[in-house]
């Protein structure tokens, strides 16, 4: 088994997970399936990294174990245990199986998009699994209303930029996708902020941001 | 020669198929830590069935009687023509690919709903309208499927695939085949009314396939529960004997494999009782409304597999 097929059947686990994701209405489910690929791309850090010699990658699969298919999951799961109300996405923007289906819609508009643009620089097909995974992160973030959910839309974006700057560590596409990243987190985390600020006594969703009636007329 | 091994196989699938019924039932009953009935039950109750009345509602046409002999009459066409106990093809063989295949199932299928709509029973019609639906959905998945074992094999001749699998591990072993293969196992769940999609209660919210013949009874009652038997026993048939484990099969007429090759068919059947069985009893039922998001799911498996297909291949399927 070569290299480019491992990479090959990560990527596509990490597709199928994602589906996975936008079956579940459970967070706990998701966030669990976040931390299950999360380990998969470790392990292949790791045995690409033992395998070439790159003591840089087996640093980095150990990291990605520890940090984001054990840490980051474990800490996501100990707030849902706090906050019960969490458990499970309430008010889906679209219904689920249509979710599914626009999420490979997207993996496939990915493939469209990388034929168009980057193919002719750099030749190789398997670009398209990590752009594929990059569009179907973004959506997963604008398809649910609770903020974990998007939290992992946002961590599987940049495990598709881990595969990506994997296959093309050159390239400056990574840099870029990388403050793309930086930004929708930025937006992400400020929209939360603000949202909590302005109605501590409800519920984080960001979608939500409606003021109820009740509630204004209680602020007189 | 060929001509007697088609009588065999047919007579393998028909005498064999209640039995793989019985067989699940014994296995979940086990699980429950009950006895259960015996695994010959199934053959109890056509035996009962077929002494039995007919009683025909006074409404139906004489479609609703003509329809479980037609039903029976397409299972057994389907026994002749699917790789079951050999991978080369018997006399019959030839006469469809898969898709034909799958046309007789769907034409089964068909003449089953309408023959359910005929008996104007008002739970008959609720059933073949929740499996009209389900159906109009899972039906285009088959043919993805299809298609992409077109893809492995570069045709849809189900002997030929089973060769190429058994022959190429490389095909064995890619990912195209395996999602092809889980999309294939999804599919076989609503197709045979497993769960977590059918539960077999009387319970009418839940029931889809055995709501379409409950004005049957007597022999034509018998008929299509012995037809069903069959069309699980097939299609689980071709996910073993095609898709999962294509391995052993013969591929070439040989005495020796043809008398020990129907034994290893059935333990390979009796394992995927076995996966039944797990799951009937571990997983609930699914609400109606999100068998979709199930069958969304079986979908984007079987697309998967066009996608790696289209990554993988020499240059990429770009250019």
């Amino acid at each position: 088994m070569t290299l480019n097929s491992i990479f090959v059947l990560v990527g596509f686990i990490q597709i199928a997970l994602v589906t996975f994701m936008q079956w579940q209405t459970y967070i706990s489910s998701v966030i669990k399936t976040f931390s299950i690929g999360s380990y998969v791309l470790a392990a292949f850090l790791l045995a690409a990294g033992y395998v070439g010699h790159e003591p840089y990658l087996i640093a980095l699969g150990g990291l990605t174990a520890v940090i984001r298919a054990w840490f980051i999951p474990s800490f996501l799961s100990r707030m849902l245990r706090r906050d019960r109300w969490r458990a499970r996405e309430i008010k889906p923007v679209l219904g689920i199986a249509s979710t599914i289906i626009l999420s490979l819609l997207f993996a496939v508009f990915g493939y469209v998009i990388y034929a168009w643009t980057m193919y002719d620089y750099v030749h190789s097909a398997l670009g398209a699994i990590p752009v594929a995974l990059f569009l179907q992160g973004a959506f997963l973030i604008i398809s649910r209303r609770t903020p974990t959910t998007q939290l992992i839309g946002y961590l599987v974006m940049e495990n598709a930029l881990y595969l990506f700057g994997f296959l093309f560590p050159e390239l400056p596409f990574v840099v870029e996708a990388g403050v793309v990243l930086d930004v929708i987190g930025t937006i992400m985390i400020s929209g939360v902020i603000v949202r909590l600020k302005e109605e501590p006594a409800q519920n984080a969703d960001v979608d939500d941001s409606t003021p109820r009636e009740d509630f204004t007329e209680l602020r007189g | 020669m060929l001509l007697a091994l088609s009588l065999l196989q047919l007579l393998y699938v028909l005498l064999l198929a209640p039995l793989a019924a019985g067989i699940l039932v014994k296995i979940e009953e086990v699980l429950e830590s009950k006895k259960g009935p015996s695994v010959f039950q199934p053959y109890y109750d056509l035996a009962k069935l077929f002494r039995k009345e007919s009683l025909v509602p006074t409404v139906a046409s004489p479609f609703f009687m003509v329809a479980p002999y037609l039903t029976f009459a397409f299972y057994l066409l389907l026994t002749l023509v699917l790789p079951i106990i050999t991978a080369f093809p018997l006399t019959f063989g030839p006469v469809v690919d898969f898709i034909g295949g799958g046309l007789v199932f769907g034409a089964a299928a068909t003449v089953k709903k309408l023959a359910a709509i005929d008996s104007r029973n008002n739970y008959s019609h609720l059933g073949t309208s929740r499996a009209a639906s389900v159906g109009a959905l899972s039906e285009p998945i088959m043919l993805l499927i299809f298609i992409m074992l077109g893809v492995i094999s570069q045709t849809n001749n189900p002997y030929v695939i089973n060769n190429v699998l058994q022959t190429s591990g490389a095909w064995y072993g890619s990912l195209v085949h395996w999602f092809v293969t889980i999309a294939f196992f999804m599919v076989l769940i609503v197709e045979t009314g497993k769960l977590p999609i059918e539960s077999h209660t009387m319970g009418e919210l839940g029931m889809i396939d055995q709501s379409m013949e409950m004005e049957y009874s007597g022999r034509e009652l018998a008929l299509y529960k012995w037809g069903g038997y069959m069309k699980h026993f097939l299609l689980m048939n071709v996910f073993m004997n095609v898709l999962a484990v294509p391995f052993l099969v013969p591929m070439t007429p040989s005495t020796t494999a043809l008398l020990v090759y129907p034994v290893i068919n059935f333990i390979k059947i009796l394992a995927l009782l076995i996966v039944f069985a797990l799951l009937n009893e571990s997983v609930s039922k699914y609400r109606l409304f999100r068998i979709f998001d199930y069958v969304s799911v079986t979908f984007v498996f079987a697309f998967l597999a066009a996608l790696v297909f289209f990554t993988t291949r020499t240059g990429g399927g770009f250019r």
